[in-house]
C-alpha cells in the first residue's frame, strides 16, 4: 500500500522522536507533575473552589497536565524544523520526493499525534488517582480534542517561528526554556487564578493561551461545558489561525541552499 | 558507446544569482549522457554546489533552462525529485541510529521492507559501518557520517545521482572502494554528476569533466581531451638542494614571468613546479635564472601535464 508523502513524513517524525529523551520530556515530566506534585499538594490543598464547584486538587491539576500536552507536543513538533535544519535533513528532504507543504503537514501531524496520545495517557493515569474523578461525555470529548488540536497547532506554529528565527542553538534553547516556565507556571494549569492572585500574574495568565486551553480541558473533564467554554475555544481558534498564518508565511520564505 | 545514448541532463544557459548582482552560476550549458559519470571541478566558490542545488530543484534558477530525464526543473520539480538521489556537501542525517537512518530513508522513498533489509545489510557491510550500526548518527566520526550519507542514497532506486564531494573525510582505501562502487552502479543505467576537489578522483571515475570558474564552465571534455587540449602545456619540475624560504615560489615566479607562456609556479618541499606552454624551448633560460638566484639544482624533469595541471592552467587564466 502506497502511503501519501505527508504520512511517510509523519511516520519518520514519530520514529525520530521516540528516543528516550523526547519521550521523557513528553510523558515523564507530566507524570511527575501528576503524581508527585499532585499527590504532595493534595495534602496541603484538599479542595479547589471555583464558582459553585469544589474539586480535589488532583482533579483540578489533571486537566492542567492534559492541556500542557499541547504545549509540549507543539514544542517537539515545531522543534523538528530546527533539528532538521541543524542536521541537514530539511534540505535533504526537499531534494527528495516531498513538497514543502507535505513537510509542514508531517510536523503538524506529529504534534497532534503526540498531544492527543499524551493527553489520553494522562487522563488514564489521572483516573487511577483516587481523589480525581471526571465527568466525560461525548460533547466533552469533542471540546477536549478540539482544544488540544487547536492548541497544539498554535504551539507548533509558535515553535516553527522560533525554529526559523533563532540564529543559534543557544538562543533556541534559552527561549524554549523561558517559554516552558513562563507559559506552564503562569497559567491556570497548576493554580486557580482568583481575585487574591497578584495582579501581574493575573494579567500574564489572562494573556497566556495555555490558560484558555487548560480552561477548556478543565470544563470538559470537570466543570462541564458552558457558553464560556465555546468562547474560549473560539479565541484559541483565532489565535491559532493568526500564529499559523504567520509561521506558514515565514516557512515559505526559508531560503534553502545558501552556503 | 556513450554517444549512442540520450541525455540524462541537459543544461542551457543556466544562470543563478542570489543577489541579482553577481551570478553564482553564470550562463552554464552542458549535458550528461545516460550512463555517464560527469565530473564538475572548480575551486571553492566556483559555483559547483549552487549548480547542483539548482539541478536538484532545491533552489530556483534565475534564467536559462535545464531538463533532467526530459523533465523541466521549473515545471516538473516533484517528478524530478522522485527520480534523483542527492548526496549534499553538507552533512545530513536523522537523529537516530545508523540502522534506523537506513530504515527511515527507505520508508520515505517507499522501498519495500524486504528490500530495505537486504540493501541495508549490503550497504552497512560494504561501507564498513557494521561496528557503528547501533550508534546514533551524530556520534559517528566525520568519515563515517559521510559514508552513511553516501550509502543511504543507494537504499532507493534512482536514475540520476548527484554527488557533491562525496568522499570528503574518507580514508584513501575507502575512497577508492566507494569510487569503484559508484562505477559499478553505472551498469544499472545510473547517470551521475560528481563534484570533487580531488582531481585524481575525477580522472579515475569520470567519463567527462567540466571545469567551472567564477560561475562559468571554462573547459569541458574527457580527461584525455582536456590534457590534449592543453597539449602544448608542460610541467617543468626542478629539484632544489636547499630551498631558502617560504616565499620561494613568489620570487621564482617574479623572476621567470618575463619568459613567454609561464602560467603558474608552485613550490612543494624541495621541488619547484613551473607550468606553462612551450617550456621545452625555455628550459635553458629558466635554469639560468634559477642558478642566478643561488639555488643549487638537484634534478630537472619536463612532464606532460596531469589533470591537476590542466585545472590550474584553466582556472588561473
Amino acid at each position: 500500500m502506497k502511503l501519501p508523502a505527508f504520512v511517510r513524513l509523519t511516520i519518520r517524525n514519530v520514529h525520530v522522536n521516540t528516543d528516550p529523551g523526547t519521550l521523557f520530556f513528553m510523558f515523564g515530566i507530566p507524570v511527575f507533575y501528576l503524581f508527585i506534585v499532585g499527590i504532595m499538594y493534595q495534602g496541603l490543598i484538599s479542595t479547589v473552589s471555583q464558582g459553585s464547584y469544589s474539586v480535589s486538587y488532583t482533579a483540578f491539576l489533571a486537566p492542567g497536565i492534559v492541556g500542557m500536552q499541547a504545549f509540549t507536543a507543539g514544542n517537539i513538533g515545531g522543534g523538528m524544523l530546527w533539528a532538521d535544519r541543524r542536521w541537514g535533513m530539511f534540505e535533504q528532504l526537499l531534494v527528495g520526493p516531498f513538497r514543502r507543504t507535505e513537510y509542514l503537514f508531517g510536523i503538524i501531524f506529529l504534534s497532534v499525534i503526540f498531544a492527543i496520545g499524551g493527553s489520553f495517557i494522562m487522563i488514564i493515569l489521572a483516573s487511577v488517582i483516587k481523589s480525581a474523578t471526571f465527568n466525560l461525555s461525548i460533547l466533552s470529548y469533542v471540546y477536549l480534542v478540539g482544544a488540544l488540536i487547536l492548541g497544539t497547532i498554535f504551539f507548533t506554529s509558535l515553535f516553527l517561528i522560533l525554529s526559523i528565527k533563532a540564529r543559534s542553538m543557544n538562543a533556541y534553547s534559552t527561549i524554549t526554556f523561558l517559554l516552558f516556565f513562563l507559559l506552564d507556571f503562569a497559567s491556570t494549569a497548576f493554580y486557580p487564578i482568583t481575585s487574591s492572585t497578584p495582579l501581574a500574574l493575573r494579567i500574564i495568565s489572562a494573556g497566556n493561551p495555555l490558560s484558555y486551553i487548560v480552561n477548556i480541558v478543565r470544563d470538559a473533564m470537570v466543570y462541564g461545558i458552558t457558553y464560556y467554554t465555546l468562547e474560549e475555544l473560539g479565541l484559541i481558534a483565532l489565535l491559532m489561525t493568526i500564529v499559523l498564518s504567520f509561521s506558514v508565511w515565514l516557512y515559505g520564505n526559508i531560503k534553502t541552499g545558501i552556503q | 558507446m556513450l554517444d549512442d545514448k540520450g541525455y540524462a541532463i541537459e543544461v542551457t544557459d543556466l544562470v543563478k544569482s542570489y543577489d541579482g548582482v553577481k551570478n553564482a552560476v553564470d550562463g552554464v550549458s552542458f549535458h550528461v549522457k545516460e550512463g555517464e559519470i560527469y565530473g564538475l571541478l572548480g575551486k571553492n566558490g566556483a559555483g559547483k554546489s549552487t549548480l547542483i542545488k539548482v539541478l536538484t530543484t532545491l533552489i530556483p534558477a534565475t534564467s536559462g533552462s535545464a531538463r533532467i530525464k526530459d523533465l523541466d526543473i521549473k515545471k516538473d520539480a516533484i517528478r524530478i525529485r522522485k527520480r534523483i538521489g542527492v548526496v549534499q556537501q553538507e552533512e545530513s542525517f536523522d537523529y537516530a541510529s545508523v540502522e534506523k537512518n537506513f530504515d527511515i530513508y527507505g520508508m520515505l522513498w517507499e522501498v519495500p521492507k524486504h528490500l530495505i533489509e537486504k540493501r541495508k545489510e549490503e550497504l552497512i557491510e560494504f561501507f564498513n559501518l557494521g561496528e557503528a550500526r547501533k550508534k546514533r548518527a551524530f556520534e559517528l566520526s566525520g568519515g563515517q557520517k559521510k559514508r552513511l550519507q553516501v550509502a543511504r542514497e543507494f537504499i532507493h532506486d534512482t536514475d540520476i545521482l548527484f554527488l557533491d564531494e562525496p568522499t570528503v573525510g574518507m580514508d584513501p582505501v575507502m575512497r577508492r572502494d566507494v569510487l569503484n562502487f559508484i562505477r559499478e552502479k553505472l551498469k544499472d543505467g545510473l547517470s551521475i554528476i560528481f563534484t570533487t576537489q580531488i582531481l585524481e578522483e575525477a580522472d579515475f571515475v569520470c567519463d567527462r569533466i567540466g571545469i567551472m570558474d567564477k560561475g562559468k564552465m571554462v573547459a569541458e571534455g574527457t580527461s584525455r581531451e582536456l590534457k590534449e587540449k592543453f597539449g602544448t602545456m608542460r610541467k617543468l619540475v626542478i629539484g632544489i638542494i636547499d630551498p631558502p624560504n617560504d616565499k620561494l615560489s613568489e620570487s621564482v615566479f617574479n623572476s621567470v614571468r618575463e619568459i613567454a607562456g609561464i602560467s603558474h609556479v608552485t613550490v612543494t618541499g624541495r621541488e619547484i613546479s613551473i607550468l606553462g606552454s612551450n617550456l621545452g624551448r625555455n628550459v635553458k633560460s629558466i635554469i639560468e635564472i634559477i642558478s642566478s638566484m643561488n639555488l643549487a639544482i638537484d634534478h630537472i624533469s619536463l612532464d606532460v601535464p596531469s589533470l591537476d595541471d590542466v585545472f590550474l592552467e584553466v582556472v588561473n587564466k
